[in-house]
Formats: C-alpha cells, structure tokens, sequence
C-alpha cells in the first residue's frame, strides 16, 4: 500500500490548481463518470435500500475511476495528488477489514460488516458534541457504561480551568484535559481500557498531537478523528498527525460521507464520491473506519427532515464498500431534531435500520445542530444497540427494511426538526436513567418499531 | 429604439443564458441589449434579479447545486461586464462587497462555500478567502477590496470566538464602523452574534442572503 510519506511528498510535487478549478472539475468529472457507469437517479418509485445488486460495483468502478483519472487535492499547497490504478486497487485489497482497538479487557474488534449479516454492530455512543467541563467525567461516565459500547469519542467545550479557548496554546492544553477527563470517565465506568477516540479542539497538528499521552492522554489502541475534507480535499495538519499516529500506534477515524448538492452534484455524483472518499482516508490518512454515506448539504440546517433520496443513496454506498472494498464502514446518525423528542428516537431509528441492513455499524447519534449540553444523551445510542439487535432478531432484509423504511419516513415527512432538551432535562447522569418523560417516549416509539415488525428482546 | 416586444425577447434571452448556466450566451444576450438601446440599467436590475429568485428557489428545492449557482454566476459576470462597458459608470451602482470565509483552525467549508454562491447569485461580489483564515487576513482583504461586509462561519465551538475576535480587532484598528460583520455556522445562534456585537446572523444561506441585504441597504 503507499505509504503515507510517499503521500506527504506528492503534496509538496504534484500538479498546481487553483481551488475553484478543482471545484469544478471535480464536478465536471463526477458528471462524466455518473453518466460511464449509467448511476441512476432518484425516482420516486426507488426503494429506501438498494435492491439492484449490478449497481454497487458499477458505482465502485465511478469512485476508483475518480481517483485515478482526478486524484485527490490537498489545499494546504494547492497541487493535486495523483495515484496510478494499481495503488488504488492494492489498496482496497490490502486494507485490514477488522482492527483491534482499546487496551486489556477492554479491547474490541471493529470490524467490517456484511450487507444483510446477522452479527452485531459495532457501537459508539458518542460524543462528538459539545458539553460545559462541569459534566465532563459525569457525562463520559454514562456514555461509557453502556456496556455495548466499543469505543468513546471525546467532546468540545469552551473554557478550560477558568479560561476562554482560544489561540494554539490554550487548544493545546484543551486537548489534553479533553484527555484526561475521558480518562477519569472510563476509570469511573470500570473500563479503563476503553478505546477513546480524540475529538479535536481544532485541526491544528500541535493540538491534534498534544493529546498524545501514554498515562493520562491517548495512547496505544487509542483513536484520532482524521476526516478527509468535502471535495476531495486533505491538507497538511490532519496528514501530519496521521503519520505521527502511525507511528505512535492510533487508529484513525474519518467522516467520509459525501454532501449531495456540493461540487459533487446531485445523489448520483454524491454516491461516486461517498465511496471514494473513505477510499481516499485509507490511502491518505490510513483510516480504516469511516463513517460512510450521504448527507445533504441542507441537513445541518434543516428545515425538514431529510429522507429519500440519502436513504438509498447511503444504501448503495456502503452496499459497495462493504462488498467490494474492506472499509470499515460506520453510520453517523445525526438526527435534525434534539434529544428529548420522539422525532429524534424516530430519526435514530430510521436510520439505525438502514445501517444494521447495509451492513454499517452504529456511530455517535448527534443532533445536527447540536448546542451546548444539548447534542444528545445516553439515550439515543442505547436506542440504536436495541434497534440494530430488533432488526437482527427479525431477520429484515432489504426489502422488508425498504417496507418498514417507507412506513417509518411516512411518520416523519410532514414534521419539522424540533430543538429537543438539555441533557440535564431529560437524563438523570447521576442514575444514569433516562427521566420519566423521555423514558416514556423512548417506550413508545419501541412500540411503534415493534408495529412494524422490529423483535425486541 | 426597441419595441417592447424587442425588449422583453432581448431580456427573456438573457435570464434564460443565465438560468442554463451559459456564460457564453448571457455574453451574447447582453450584447444584443446593448445592440438594441435597451437601457443596460434596467437589465442588470431585472434580469439579474429575477434569476437570483429563480436560482435560490432551485438551491433550496435540491433542482440545482452548488456547481450551479457558480456556473449562473459566470454567466452573470459574464453579462454584467457587457452591460456595464455601455453605460457611463456612475449611472450603474457599484455592487456591495463581501469578504467571507471559515474562521482561524477551523476546516469546514459546505456551509460558507453555499453562503458565498448565494450572496455571489444574489448581486454581490465576493471574495472567498477559504478555510482556517486569521483574523488579520480577513481585515486586510476586507480593506483591500473596501467591502461592506465581512462574513465569517465557524462550526466548532471551539473556534467562534475567532468570530469576536474579528470584530475586537476591527475595534482596536478604529475599523468598526467601516464593515458591517455577519456570522453563522453550526454552534452560532442569534444570542451568539448579539454578545459578540455582530451586525447581522444568519442561520442558513438564504437567510445570510437576506441579512447582506439588509446589512448594505439593497432591502428593508
């Protein structure tokens, strides 16, 4: 596989571009391959789950054909990183389909699923939100107790010991204490070898690579979210503290998901560039697990709740990853409406149902505008693990998923995302109990899923 | 002199090249305006307005996409340099200056890149100055190109302060009053933009478009 110095060397020697160029030539050859590879589009009449088993590897082909025929950009130097067909596919073919991650009992298997497999997700409750440092070994405990989890993700938050973050120096010691907090809470949940993935401050390198730490910071079995940028794009930060990772033994993790309506175009050019991009976090970052999909550009500020055609888009791209590449593919559910509502369990469970099918795993539920203490709770990942085993127990395939899916998104369609509640108003962390009336929808809309032929143990 | 029939044909001509993205034919189209002694004025106003609606009615029901609107604006550009060589400059208003881009340390560019087309497809000029810009840079870019707005999106909580920190450092130059300062993204909220003495919030593009708008006098 090339190396990720070869990778290094290639930005600082490879063809000059302007940004806006790159842009649009992106699209341009995004349009060309959609039409090569005949990537349909939406219809009306398309089903919530892929169930056209030629169109995975034809979409496969439109992503390895991307980045060999456009490559990938970096934007720090502004030149264009070239890789020739071979190292695309001896990178798909030599890229570990399962890592071990975490320390002593603690460490787990991520691994990659199959389309329609029956074993179970590989889970992270969150964060990947921000929370006041008041909360914070209180709200990584909670996280970290719920005992499907395999890995946590830190948070961000605004002051550390009574000052502003702001400037280099201060992300710095940030990042350390983000550390040291998820630490504590690990401790204090009885899993001091849970793996904890860092959630940046910022994507400074000095402050990507404060938090590593062999006592109190990241080490060995530890993770880094590395996200390859929209577009195509990487730069030198994230790569520099990929290799430093490499060396220091950290996994990484990117959010490779595409943004339907960006440079890439409509839900056909979004598919192409939802399977290239995790492809490109494996050759330019070594980034095993990806949280893969489509999104829309619209989704963060919604003001309805996304459905079709990201639903099936989403199926197609990890339909293909997972069969024809070893990308580790995870589902980031990000529901528009905030925790506390039923319209955010009913989101996360939508989409809970279409990743156990599409044979991804179960990543940090978040809402999509998430404030302060108020980007989710335990809750919602507790939701996901019943809902994915549900979805196992009843053996759904892809049709039925698609059934279930339509009745599902019916219930959604006509509402609008809701702002939701502060952790503190609808969880108890010391109890680490949902509090009554959240615990009372949660019930309900199990009952719903269960309507729908969900089998909850 | 053209008839009214010759007018709203030459007009149409021009909206149409615009609303197929085609700078080439906007080109054409406005020079067929100018061919005809159609007021160069009324055209910038009325055509270019009524595709900016058509293009944002488009972007927000997923017809069109980001490429798009750059395309439209080229197409603009392109129409805008014709009319504009006909007529004596003073007669023409000088289009409202915005200088954008992602705060200091902070990588994502979806939600500027859709603010820049919007205000870019809405008459303004822009100048997109990128990712991870300092604060420095975006007040001498904003001196350089004497805009009326600067504009800046941050979406980690741990980079909107760079948003204050803009408009502190427009203070302490004594720059304050010469830029009007709009922020949005992820973590910001109206209550954010109050507390850091932001002009204007908007929580999505087509509200962004609005609040420039509003901010530089072009709307109520």
């Amino acid at each position: 596989m090339i190396s990720l110095l070869d990778i290094a060397e290639r930005t600082q020697k490879g063809r000059k571009v302007a940004e806006d160029t790159w842009n649009m030539s992106l699209f341009r050859k995004i349009s060309e391959l959609a039409l090569r590879y005949e990537i349909p589009q939406y219809t009306d009449n398309t089903p919530f789950l892929n169930l056209d088993d030629t169109l995975p590897e034809k979409a496969l082909q439109a992503g390895i054909d991307l980045l060999v025929e456009h490559g990938v950009y970096c934007i720090t130097t502004g030149r264009v990183i070239e890789f020739t067909r071979q190292e695309v596919l001896t990178t798909i073919r030599e890229s570990p389909p399962e890592i071990i991650i975490g320390n002593g009992k603690d460490a787990r298997i991520m691994k990659q699923r199959r389309v329609e497999g029956t074993e179970p997700l590989n889970f992270c409750p969150g964060h990947h939100a921000p929370f006041t440092v008041d909360l914070a070994p209180l709200i990584v405990k909670n996280f970290a107790r719920i005992p499907r989890t395999d890995f946590i993700e830190g948070f961000n938050f605004t002051e550390v010991d009574g000052h502003e973050i702001l400037g280099a120096p201060l992300e710095a010691y940030a990042a350390r204490r983000q550390l040291s907090w998820m630490r504590e809470g690990v401790r204090n949940a009885g899993r001091p070898g849970l793996s904890i993935v860092f959630y940046p401050i910022t994507t400074r390198a000095a402050v990507l690579m404060a938090a590593m730490d062999p006592v109190d910071g990241l080490r060995k079995g530890d993770g880094i979210l590395t996200s390859v940028l929209p577009d195509e794009k990487i730069e030198h930060d994230l790569l520099a503290t990929a290799i430093a990772c490499e060396d220091y033994g950290l996994w990484r993790i990117s959010g490779s998901f595409s943004m339907m309506g960006g440079f890439c175009g409509g839900v056909d050019g979004a598919i192409i560039e939802g399977i290239a991009k995790p492809l490109t976090a494996v050759l330019c970052y070594r980034a095993y697990v990806n949280y893969t999909g489509v999104e829309n550009v619209r989704t963060v500020s919604a003001l309805a709740i996304p459905l079709q055609p990201l639903n099936w888009a989403r199926s197609v791209v990890n339909q293909a990853l997972n069969r024809y590449t070893n990308v580790i593919c995870m589902a980031w559910v990000i529901p528009t409406s905030g925790p506390g509502t039923e319209t955010n369990l009913l989101e996360v469970s939508l989409r809970t149902i279409e990743a156990t099918i599409n044979g991804a795993n179960l990543y940090a539920p978040r809402h999509s505008r998430a404030q302060m203490n108020a980007g989710q709770t335990p809750l919602e990942g507790e939701l996901m693990v019943e809902v994915s085993d549900a979805t196992l127990a009843a053996g759904i395939d892809r049709e039925r998923g698609s059934e279930i899916l339509t009745k599902l998104a019916e219930q959604l369609k006509a509402r609008h995302p809701e702002p939701g509640f502060s952790i503190q108003e609808c969880y108890d962390l010391v109890n680490h109990h949902p509090l009554p009336n959240y615990e009372k929808i949660y019930g309900e809309v199990k009952e719903k899923l269960s309507s729908l032929g969900l089998a909850f143990a | 002199m053209a008839t009214d029939s010759e007018t709203k044909e030459a007009l149409d001509g021009l909206k149409e090249a615009i609303l197929r993205y085609d700078a080439e034919a906007a080109r054409k189209a406005a020079q067929i305006i100018v061919d005809r002694g159609i007021n160069p004025v009324l055209a910038l106003k009325e055509a270019f307005g009524e595709t900016a609606n058509v293009l944002h009615e488009r972007f927000d029901s997923g017809e069109c996409y980001l490429p798009h609107l750059v395309m439209a604006g080229d197409a603009m550009t392109a129409a805008s340099e014709i009319l504009e060589s006909a007529v004596a400059r003073d007669s023409v208003a000088a289009k409202k200056i915005v200088v954008i881009g992602t705060v200091e340390a902070d990588l994502h560019s979806v939600g500027k890149n859709i603010v820049a087309m919007m205000l870019r497809s809405g008459g303004f000029e822009v100048h997109d100055l990128g990712v991870d810009v300092k604060s420095s840079m975006f007040i001498s870019r904003a001196k350089e190109t004497n805009a009326d707005i600067i504009a800046l999106s941050s979406l980690l909580t741990t980079t909107r302060p760079y948003q204050r920190e803009v408009i502190e450092e427009l203070e302490s130059l004594g720059l304050r009053e010469r830029f009007k300062v709009m922020v949005g993204g992820g973590p910001i909220t109206p209550e954010w933009a109050k507390q850091i003495g932001a002009d204007g919030y908007g929580a999505d593009a087509m509200e962004g478009l609005e609040v420039a708008k509003r901010l530089t006098g072009l709307s109520s």
